[in-house]
């Protein structure tokens, strides 16, 4: 009865191998499709410092903004950046709100960090001046903005072979205004003048009045130019004007480089714990290392899958820094369970007995110290700058994945062998014979 | 073995390791790198010529100059911009003033006041705030803990030997930083804050066996403590070289960019494993025996 539970719980753990397996394996998607599963395609989301991006920290100026109006000013900012760098929406850019008055938005795969920054960072205020006739005319304000605006479109004149935007007012309200603002040029013989930020758009006279809503603005450089134009434009004005307050640029060569490394010393790493336990704990320590290439699996699938969720954990390089390190935390439970183990046997009890009371016993001590540490990761991932909070997951992630691996999976895998013929001897559970580690007594 | 015997001299240990590291961090500090006090890093590859560096740096209006060579043949350029200068702007312009040598920045990072600002309040807060954590869960761990030790006396003797392993590698990095020109960064900080979470780890495991042998012993509560730091010794040991196993290889074979962070790590959690044997659990006799004879004065 009892060897039959754990004959169960043993073809479960192999059928959760197999399936973490198939996620490790590097063309997992070929293997989903095989099997039906289309459309799925979880790979480790990597953070900018492995694939090469840059990340631009910006600060909104809010000192002018009443304090309950604050976070519907950044809003407003979070959602015209997302508009300007992911038009399409289709794009791997992330933006990020942190604190009160910051925003991080990460681009992957992008070097040129000027042009970027020049993109999101501009406020695109749109401003139609009526500039009357004469010698030193002032330009005299609008009530149009560019909210009154529906549509800007990036083309080319097919008649001068110029670029230019083609842009709809938004009808009602809007079109009508602008019909009337250049009825007015119109009249007067005046020209009008549209201008994004400190940046003239157009500047013409107004031959006839414009009473549809549309119109052109002409004068830029080249056609990718236009079309930037026209990103601002439909994406509208910052709310409040920020300011690029951190930036950083990775080369996507020097990522690659560090995950290769990383990959190396994680190998080894793995190969000294293992080499550690099977000496120090010979059988058992095999037992513990077959565990860990399971922890080692179920953490790779973890990471895969949860890609496809809205959550996904974007490795950094030190989050896998985190993630080697819990491979040297994840015997820990083992080890706790070993050495306690041992001492029962020591005392006289039978293996599987002192099995039972080893896992027992060392419980408070394995929960309370993994808890030590998922508390000091919750602080990094408070705390942390992005690349900490990497770190702090994976982390706290594998600590969490370990415990349960070592009260489940190796629980289960040593108390099958505890039970067979060749589990029954002692010297299988350690390398040094437990009569002579008798613990002297003190004083 | 006897532990807690020789207390005085593991003290006097932990002195002489903690003194050169202190009397430097008190002597000539930290170097903080730009993450606390804003500026530029750029790292080069393609060149090795440092003047050419630095004069195209200069060119551009860069100002307090750092250039150093990295483990692998690459510069590493810490500068700042010229006040109130556009840093994407400088970047892009040095950029194009190091391809006519066919050298180009494989990274650069800007970090303005206003962030580095934040970055060292959250350093100082988190460190504070994962110590006062972690000596109340302590408490709270072994509120049950059997007369005549109070759980408050645990907490108090993990958070010292925390202190300990803080101040020792804080130190080492203050002496790497006078002496190596080693700065610290945001990472330094995660590497203190996850040595201390680990450090804890050691110490929970004997006090969680102190802890136990004293609800069925009848020794005097010295010989307890003595005796449960050496029945857990071997699994201390074990389970902090598994972890400095993995360190060690990242430490060898890892990326340059996280080496000194693998480092702050390698020497946080060496300290931790020897404060949780040899200070933790002998600083609790001590307390109790301040205890005792407190008690006893004030029945006299």
């Amino acid at each position: 009865m009892h060897i039959k539970r754990l004959r169960r719980k043993l073809y479960i753990i192999i059928a959760l191998a197999l399936v973490s397996v198939l996620f490790v394996f590097p063309r997992e998607d070929r293997i989903l499709r095989a099997i039906g599963i289309k459309n799925v395609s979880p790979k480790v989301k990597l953070g900018l410092d492995l694939q090469g991006g840059t990340s631009l920290t910006y600060d909104a100026d809010l000192k002018d903004t009443p304090a309950a109006d604050k976070q519907k000013a950044m809003d407003g900012v979070l959602n015209v950046i997302t508009k300007r760098i992911n038009p399409t929406g289709t794009s791997e850019a992330l933006i990020q709100q942190s604190g009160t008055n910051r925003i991080i938005v990460q681009l992957p795969g992008v070097t040129d960090a000027e042009a970027a920054a020049q993109q999101i960072g501009r406020t695109a205020q749109l401003t139609f001046y009526n500039l009357p006739p004469g010698d030193q005319p002032t330009p005299i304000p609008t009530d149009l903005t560019g909210k009154d605006l529906e549509q800007a479109t990036a083309d080319i004149d097919p008649q001068t072979a110029q670029p230019m935007i083609r842009f709809t007012m938004k009808s009602g309200e809007s079109t009508k205004k602008f019909s009337d603002v250049t009825t007015e040029i119109n009249k007067t013989g005046g020209r009008l003048v549209i201008v994004l930020d400190n940046q003239i758009l157009f500047n013409g006279t107004v031959s006839t009045p414009i009473t549809d809503g549309t119109g052109q603005m002409t004068g830029f450089a080249d056609i990718k130019t236009a079309k930037e134009t026209t990103v601002l434009l439909n994406a509208g004005a910052l709310p409040v004007p920020v300011s690029l307050s951190s930036q950083r640029t990775i080369g996507a060569t020097l990522g690659s480089e560090s995950i290769a490394k990383s990959m190396i010393a994680g190998v080894i790493g793995f190969m000294a714990v293992v080499i550690f336990m099977v000496a120090t704990y010979r059988w058992a320590g095999l037992i513990a290392s077959l565990a860990l290439v399971l922890y080692v699996l179920f953490n790779i699938s973890l990471f895969k899958l949860s890609s496809i969720t809205p959550w996904p954990i974007v490795l950094t390089l030190a989050g896998i820094a985190g993630f080697i390190l819990s491979i040297g935390m994840a015997v820990d439970a083992n080890i706790l369970i070993f050495e306690r183990m041992k001492e029962e046997m020591r005392s006289g009890k039978t293996i599987p007995n002192s099995l039972q009371v080893g896992f027992h016993r060392a419980w408070s001590s394995i929960r309370d110290s993994n808890l030590s540490t998922i508390m000091t990761c919750v602080i990094l991932y408070t705390f942390g700058a992005p690349i900490i909070k990497g770190f702090a997951v994976t982390l706290a992630l594998g600590v969490i994945l370990s415990m349960i691996t070592a009260i489940t999976i190796s629980r289960t895998l040593i108390q099958l062998f505890a039970e067979s013929r060749f589990g029954s001897k002692s010297s299988r559970y350690s390398g040094v014979a437990l009569t002579r580690i008798k613990p002297e007594k003190t004083s | 073995m006897n532990i807690i015997g020789r207390r005085k001299l593991w003290f006097a240990i932990s002195l002489l390791i903690i003194i050169p590291g202190t009397f430097s961090l008190l002597r000539w500090g930290l170097k903080p790198g730009i993450d606390f006090v804003g500026g530029q890093v750029m790292e080069i590859s393609g060149t090795t010529d440092q003047g050419f560096v630095r004069q195209t740096l200069v060119d551009n209006g860069a100002r307090d100059i750092v250039i150093t060579t990295t483990g692998d043949n690459k510069l590493l350029a810490r500068y700042r911009d010229e006040e109130g200068k556009d840093s994407t702007k400088t970047s892009t312009e040095v950029k194009a003033a190091l391809a006519v040598k066919n050298a180009q920045p494989t990274s650069f990072e800007s970090i303005g006041p206003a962030v580095s600002r934040d970055i060292t309040r959250n350093a100082f807060v988190s460190v504070g705030l994962a110590s006062i954590v972690i000596m109340f869960f302590i408490a709270f761990a072994f509120r049950n803990a059997p007369p005549p030790v109070s759980p408050m006396s645990f907490g108090v003797t993990a958070i010292i030997a925390i202190l300990h392993d803080t101040l020792v590698v804080v130190g080492t990095f203050s002496l790497l930083g006078h002496f190596a020109n080693v700065e610290i960064d945001a990472l330094f900080v995660t590497a203190v804050l996850t040595a201390i979470g680990f450090s804890v780890h050691d110490t929970i495991v004997v006090y969680d066996r102190i802890r136990e042998n004293l609800k069925r012993s009848t020794e005097r509560f010295e010989v307890v403590v003595n005796d449960s730091i050496v029945e857990t010794m071997a699994r201390s040991l074990a389970t902090s070289l598994t972890v400095i196993f993995t360190l060690i290889a990242l430490l060898v074979f890892g990326g340059d960019t996280i080496r000194l962070f693998i480092l702050a790590l390698l020497v946080g959690i060496m300290s931790g494993t020897f404060s949780s044997i040899f200070n933790a659990a002998p600083m609790l006799v001590v307390w109790h025996n301040w205890k005792l004879k407190r008690m006893a004065q004030k029945s006299k």
